[in-house]
């Protein structure tokens, strides 16, 4: 501990937790286990990784009214369509009104839409990314409640989730639902081989 | 390129032995964060499994020039959130008599299975950021920049937090004096 006035019952407990934990020799076992039963991963192309890290661009208000208006009309027309979908409100986010439909830029490029009126930072968190929050920033349209970010996936199935302000995960009201694992509401999405969803 | 770096070229040219590697150099300093972030060992256990498999799965999104462990780090916290969150209601049960280690800040004795529950029961009463922002600080010894990146939040409120862990425990020891 580095405050030379901390008081010594706060020093006496850092101390003390900085302190190693004993750990089991077979959990890191049962990790490697997992982990070669998973696919090797490979490294991605630079190029194609440069070109799809995420970038905030800067819109003139005009110019984001009408991405913002076009965007809610594809939702609305999407919510139109897949009005019998497993459609729940989003946790901590109670008065997010919209259900913006995620828009597949190509068979695997996928623009990601959320409602977050209330929110101050939204980003995607998924398989893809390793369910980290930092990873994927969503950007907030300038004047509006639409958050978007968009990203290249692999074909196939991903789980993903938007999480409001750091801490609350919203499932897509959009999407179906991933089954429950009891770490925050998650959606489903197929992505490639001309999957819409 | 570093020990770390190396590892993950080795992963991602199919050598799967090489995340053992970086399991072993990160497993115990990430053990320590997560059961005192969680208070137990079956849920800090949990959360590093998950933790390195994710990690593993991810590998190919790894920025070689962010530090691995801080990366990895980044996982973790999310990880223990997540459990945090799922688990905040439970009710924990404490067996130790508190009364029995009111003078720990004065004994000079070694570190024992009772000292290590009473820290745990006092750092469990910490709010959740309250916590994880004093672990990362003082524990995990980060600058707050270093905690800024890893958690996304500013470091004027981090700093908030840290004060507000700090006072918090101050408080307590005031209570345990006058009771």
């Amino acid at each position: 501990m580095t405050d030379s006035d901390q008081h010594p019952y706060v020093e006496w407990i850092a101390r003390e937790a900085q302190r190693p934990v004993v750990t089991d020799q077979a959990a890191r076992e049962r990790i490697m286990l997992a982990v070669r039963a998973e696919p090797v991963p490979k490294r991605r192309s630079r190029v194609w990784a440069r070109v799809f890290e995420p970038r905030a661009f800067r819109l003139s208000p005009v110019g984001s009214t009408l991405l913002a208006a076009g965007l809610v009309g594809i939702g609305v027309i999407a919510g139109g369509v897949l009005n019998n979908r497993d459609v729940r409100p989003p946790v901590g986010e109670p008065k997010a009104p919209a259900v913006v439909q995620q828009l597949p830029v190509s068979d695997t490029v996928v623009k990601f839409v959320f409602v977050a009126p209330q929110a101050s930072k939204v980003s995607v968190v998924g398989d893809f990314n390793g369910w980290d929050a930092t990873t994927t920033p969503m950007v907030r349209t300038p004047n509006s409640s639409l958050w978007t970010v968009t990203l290249p996936l692999t074909t196939g199935r991903h789980v993903y989730s938007f999480v409001v302000d750091g801490s609350s995960w919203n499932a897509d009201p959009a999407a179906p639902l991933a089954p429950d694992d009891g770490f925050g509401p998650k959606s489903v999405r197929i992505v490639g081989r001309g999957f819409a969803l | 390129m570093n020990d770390d770096a190396a590892d993950v070229q080795r992963v991602l040219a199919g050598d799967v032995d090489a995340y053992a590697a970086l399991v072993d150099r990160y497993y115990d300093r990430c053990a320590r964060f997560a059961v005192r972030m969680l208070g137990n060992r079956d849920d800090a256990e949990d959360a590093l499994q998950v933790t390195f498999v994710r990690a593993y799965r991810a590998l190919d999104r790894y920025q070689e020039r962010d530090r691995f462990s801080a990366w990895l780090y980044r996982i973790l916290v999310n990880q223990c959130r997540s459990i945090a969150a799922r688990r905040a209601h439970r009710e924990r049960v404490f067996v130790r008599e508190e009364a029995l280690l009111l003078n720990a800040p004065e004994r000079s004795t070694g570190w024992t299975g009772e000292d290590e529950e009473f820290v745990q029961r006092v750092l469990s009463e910490l709010d959740p950021l309250l916590r994880e922002a004093f672990l990362l600080k003082y524990i995990e010894e980060m600058s707050y920049e270093e905690m800024s990146t890893l958690t996304g939040v500013g470091v004027s409120a981090l700093k908030m937090r840290v004060k507000r862990a700090c006072d918090r425990l101050r408080e307590r020891w005031e209570r345990i004096k006058h009771d």
